[in-house]
């Protein structure tokens, strides 16, 4: 085995778990993701320092895997493969008069820039927390902020058409 | 869970060791979040047992698979392009080291290999060893207008056209130029020479090819020895930069 396949095979033993469970929390179905759990990590392992670096690893594979299959889910969306978007589950933190619609976000995300969508799964999912979410994705506090509030706003609006 | 739970990505900061005391301190007195602890464990007993034997072997294959010159990265967007050329004049040095010898050939043509390294750009030296699946970009400087071709020739004989990847005539360049996109070495050990070429008219590549090759037709020794490439029109600036690919 090559040192590149060596190294590749520790850090997919190590970090694959994580991908396949971001995978499967956003893409709800074990077969999707698990293969996108192996797209993830195709890319991942063509950028071999960025996975040696234990200081950014983590949230530089969240990011990546919530980008990929947030992506997943909008192209398969459009192509009509799926009716609906999968039902994610809001957090605690989403606020309260989201809570009765727990599929508004996913029907939403769709409409939005990549870095929205990952900073309304963050927070409105996940639960993260503002400053996670800005370091998760190297962007400001008041960013994330600014791009929730832009969210939510179009959440309500949503609400009051439906 | 309630909204003092610890999230997923704290919760994987914990499976892999490397913890906030305070999520830990959290989890191990929240019923909830050591359910959700138990879970993702679950899910990670999963992944090894049935996603990592039917996947492995394609992300293995990525991570070893020799790098082809690619077209498409000179075809690249060019906002792309720009804001690459840019990180190389940002990161590359002011000017060469003292023991800097990245060019050769015409007096009046330059050529830098830059290698890309954990994120930085550094110019390299001729002759330099380096692993066989570094990622390159280069930057020329001619003495006055010319129309360029820049390609590159390995120990087997084997010619790769590199910029520009489209097109007949060569570019036509005036000055000092990063050039967009880059590539990646091919992950074959030997020597790999970097050639610029910059006719003061139009040349078809196939001319240049042929003067390569014919130039290099006695295997490594010949591409460590190559010198001028003869056989190019008369005015045409030369240089060249020899790297040895190290696996």
């Amino acid at each position: 085995m090559t040192d590149s396949r060596e190294r590749a095979a520790a850090h997919y033993r190590q970090y694959g778990p994580v991908v396949y469970r971001r995978c499967l929390r956003i893409l709800k179905d074990p077969e999707a993701a698990k293969d996108a759990t192996q797209e993830v990590f195709v890319k991942l392992v063509r950028d071999m320092a960025k996975l040696e670096d234990r200081a950014t690893v983590l949230p530089w594979i969240y990011r990546v895997a919530t980008n990929y299959c947030l992506n997943h889910l909008r192209n398969a969306s459009r192509r009509g493969e799926d009716a609906e978007l999968p039902d994610l589950e809001l957090s605690d933190q989403a606020p309260a008069d989201l809570l009765p619609t727990r599929a508004i976000a996913g029907q939403l995300l769709e409409q939005f820039d990549a870095t929205t969508r990952t900073v309304a799964v963050g927070v409105l999912v996940d639960g993260m927390e503002h400053e996670e979410v800005a370091a998760l994705l190297g962007i400001s506090r008041r960013t994330v902020a600014r791009k929730l509030e832009r969210f939510l706003e179009a959440a309500r609006a949503f609400l009051e058409r439906t | 869970m309630d909204a003092t739970c610890t999230n997923d990505l704290a919760l994987e900061e914990l499976l892999l060791g490397m913890p906030a005391p305070a999520q830990q301190d959290h989890v191990e007195r929240c019923a909830a979040c050591q359910a959700r602890l138990a879970e993702m464990r679950a899910l990670g007993d999963h992944f090894r047992q049935y996603v990592l034997p039917a996947t492995a072997e394609a992300v293995l294959d990525a991570a070893a698979r020799p790098r082809a010159w690619s077209l498409a990265r000179w075809l690249a967007p060019l906002p792309a392009l720009a804001a690459a050329a840019a990180v190389i004049l940002a990161v590359g040095p002011a000017g060469p080291p003292a023991d800097y010898v990245g060019e050769k050939g015409s007096a009046t043509m330059g050529l830098t290999v830059f290698l890309q390294e954990a994120g930085l750009a550094r110019a390299a030296s001729d002759g330099e060893a380096v692993p066989a699946a570094a990622r390159v970009r280069f930057k020329v400087r001619p003495a006055h207008p010319c129309h360029l071709w820049v390609l590159s020739v390995d120990g087997t004989g084997l010619v790769s056209r590199l910029f520009p990847a489209a097109g007949e005539g060569g570019r036509a360049v005036e000055q000092t130029t990063v050039l967009p996109g880059g590539a990646a070495l091919d992950d074959q050990a030997g020597p790999e020479r970097f050639l610029a070429v910059c006719a003061p008219e139009p040349v078809e590549y196939a001319r240049v090819e042929g003067a390569v090759r014919a130039a290099t037709t006695g295997g490594p020794g010949a591409v460590r020895a190559l010198g001028a490439v003869p056989g190019l029109p008369a005015g045409t600036l030369q240089s060249s930069v020899l790297l040895e690919k190290r696996r």
